[in-house]
């Protein structure tokens, strides 16, 4: 297989220039994949916020002890001296978002069922103190609750019972509903960014190989010997496919390096399927492209644009839902448009019936026939090109 | 007969590239295809070895009908185009072994062939050059080996001296003349009729897609008029001595341009002697004096009425 050992050396003799898209695509990847990541920890994951509070007791009995001990598990205590200056120095300078102050008899009160309230000095709109309110209240009301209904309790096993019944705690897990673990995932956005980086890739290598082999005296030599004319395209689109094939296979393989966790889900085939058949799209694009470029120094402008510009207006880089109507209808007569149409749908999948697919087959589909079309231009081409030659 | 073309007709829309061209061209010679760019010659060529389709006439090689799928045929056959075709991504070696194997599949002795080709061309030292890197001599001599390299019985040189420098182009002749020695019959293109002349043992004349002369050498120079042309180097000739320079026996013409006096004779006579005397008689001074046979331009230029260069 000659033409096809060829092919595989030109593919080597370029690697230099392939994997400079590879490295640039694989760093916009990792910061993307870092900004989402840690968007993705701030909703998925629940940890209680904790207020600064200043506690000053003017008293200090069994319950306020008490009280000090449970509300240090929901806010973290500042030592601030009681001076109004200093306390609202602290204030001000966010030291503290919560001072409160018990006043002398404030026990007492509380125990014969008085109504006596505690000072507090709160920085306005602070969503924490609304914690350390509802500390205070429980804590409070509870004793109230205790002071009444045993008045023969002491303060120690009023206390002791208060601990009791404010320990339990209930663990909270943040769950959307019906919303697929891919949607905005890293896999989404990456498998998007593939759209550019394979078009880059393989209309650089592929359409390399073509213009080298269309070569007007290199053909002629080739379809002067004693090969079949059908055994030399066959080698040359096998060659093609197989770059094709480890190009898309390194990039996936990268995706799997990166955010292993999506593999896990169903989604992340279907996220696969499609960029096999965009990939399948795209090399026959590259194909026809070799076969209607002349020279090597058009072929990397043609490439910016063939690349750069379906990624622009198909939704690539900005969502589509941001992208004008008009651009997107223009967008629709590209496969980029629809490669990431079938990845947005992919993303959000939670179930996978027939109904669930059906749109995103249909894109697929789409894709397949952008690349048949392609292939089989590109063929035509060929052909009338070498008898015009 | 290796090759045989009947009245083969081309035509790219209102031209006519090739208009009736019939050719034969016998086994063990070598077969040259003269005449100006623009002739037809390489149109020809790419008819024969059915690269562009032609709209009229046959053509046979080794007694069968070529065509694109003649595939038997076009393993007995080697050519070397007209501009170098060579891939830049291979070495030197690379390249010949490339080309010698898409006709021998058989590793050792495509490396043994590869090996002959390197030695044929001299190009040895620079097997591990990218073509980059070779001067255009080097380029020429690389893109012979590549269509040579699988011993053909027919090679097909399009103008493969092109732009090479004359130790370049001498080392290409020989190594011509070497494979036809070896038994590969040769058709030769070139618009320089010097090397035809050199080199080929029948020659074709072609202008406008026509054969407008064709047989040896010999036989192309006895089809005109001319005979020896005499130059000689004088300083001063007046009009009347020219005069009667033009009336002497067996003179055809007689012209003085920048202190040349170019005299030429008729076929069949030799008149040297005679204007040696000449000379003397009217006591003109004259410094070198030569004598030339016609030459393969001047047969052109009698058909044609124009220089082979043109």
């Amino acid at each position: 297989m000659p033409v096809f050992k060829l092919c595989m050396k030109i593919f080597l003799k370029n690697w230099l220039s392939i994997s400079l898209y590879v490295a640039i695509f694989l760093a916009i990847a990792i910061m993307i994949s870092m900004s989402t990541m840690s968007e993705q920890n701030k909703s998925s994951s629940f940890s209680q916020e904790k207020a600064k509070v200043a506690l000053i007791s003017e008293e200090k009995t069994p319950l306020t002890e008490g009280f000090r001990q449970e509300l240090a598990k929901s806010s973290d205590f500042v030592k601030l001296p009681d001076r109004t200056e200093a306390l609202q120095d602290a204030l001000f300078f966010r030291n503290v978002t919560y001072i409160l102050r018990i006043p002398k008899g404030f026990t007492e009160d509380v125990l014969n069922g008085g109504s006596m309230q505690m000072e507090k000095t709160v920085v306005p709109n602070s969503t924490e103190n609304a914690y350390v309110d509802i500390n205070v209240e429980q804590y409070w009301n509870m004793a109230r609750i205790y002071a009444k209904h045993e008045p023969k309790a002491s303060e120690q096993q009023v206390v002791k019972q208060l601990k009791k019944n404010l320990s339990g705690s209930t663990p909270v897990t943040i769950k959307a509903h019906e919303r697929a673990q891919t949607a905005n995932s890293f896999s989404m956005y990456y498998f998007n960014f593939l759209a550019y980086t394979l078009s880059a890739v393989l209309i650089m290598g592929i359409s390399t190989v073509m213009i080298v082999f269309n070569k007007r005296d290199l053909s002629r030599r080739n379809f002067c010997s004693p090969m079949r004319a059908r055994s030399i395209n066959t080698q040359l689109i096998l060659a093609n496919l197989l770059f094709a094939a480890i190009s898309w296979a390194i990039l996936v393989a990268f995706c799997f390096l990166l955010d292993s966790k999506s593999f896990a889900t169903q989604n992340i085939l279907f996220f696969i399927m499609n960029s096999a058949i965009f990939t399948a799209c795209i090399s026959s694009l590259s194909y026809l492209i070799g076969n209607l470029l002349k020279n090597l120094n058009a072929m990397s402008a043609v490439c910016n644009v063939l690349t750069l510009g379906p990624c622009f207006i198909s939704g690539v880089f900005v969502p589509q839902e941001f992208l004008n109507s008009t651009v997107l209808k223009i967008a629709s007569f590209t496969p980029t448009y629809w490669y990431v149409q079938a990845n947005a749908k992919i993303a959000t999948l939670t179930h996978f019936e027939w109904s669930d697919l059906e749109a995103i087959f249909y894109s697929m589909v789409i894709v397949l026939g952008f690349a048949i079309a392609f292939f089989a231009l590109s063929l035509v081409i060929g052909k009338r090109k070498r008898l015009i030659n | 007969m290796i090759i045989h073309v009947k009245n083969l007709v081309k035509r790219f829309g209102e031209l006519v590239a090739l208009d009736h061209l019939s050719l034969d061209i016998k086994e063990g010679e070598i077969f040259g295809l003269l005449g100006p760019n623009g002739s037809g010659k390489s149109t020809a060529i790419n008819c024969i070895l059915s690269l562009l389709s032609y709209d009229k006439g046959e053509v046979e090689i080794f007694g069968k009908k070529m065509t694109p799928d003649a595939y038997d045929i076009k393993r007995d056959i080697g050519i070397v185009m007209q501009n170098v075709a060579v891939f830049e991504e291979l070495t030197v070696y690379e390249n010949i072994d490339y080309f010698c194997g898409l006709y021998v599949r058989n590793k050792a002795e495509r490396k043994r062939l590869v090996e002959e080709a390197l030695a044929f061309v001299e190009l040895e030292d620079f097997r591990k050059f990218y073509p980059k890197k070779l001067s255009g001599g080097l380029l020429r001599r690389l893109n012979i080996a590549c269509g040579i390299a699988h011993k053909p019985k027919l090679i097909i040189l399009d103008e493969p001296t092109v732009a090479v420098d004359p130790q370049s182009r001498n080392k290409i002749l020989e190594g011509i003349e070497r494979l036809n020695a070896q038994g590969a019959t040769i058709v030769y293109t070139s618009h320089y009729m010097e090397e035809v002349e050199q080199l080929c043992t029948r020659i074709v004349i072609m202008d406008k897609g026509r054969v407008i002369a064709s047989g040896t050498k010999e036989e192309l120079k006895a089809m005109i008029t001319l005979g020896e042309k005499i130059t000689v180097e004088t300083f001063s000739i007046d009009e009347e001595q020219l005069i009667k320079l033009r009336e002497l026996p067996g003179i055809v013409s007689v012209e003085h341009v920048d202190k040349r006096l170019i005299i030429k004779s008729g076929k069949g006579t030799n008149n040297l002697e005679t204007v040696l005397d000449f000379l003397k008689t009217h006591e003109i001074g004259f410094g070198r004096i030569y004598s030339e046979l016609p030459t393969l331009n001047d047969v052109f230029l009698e058909i044609t009425g124009k220089q082979l260069r043109d």
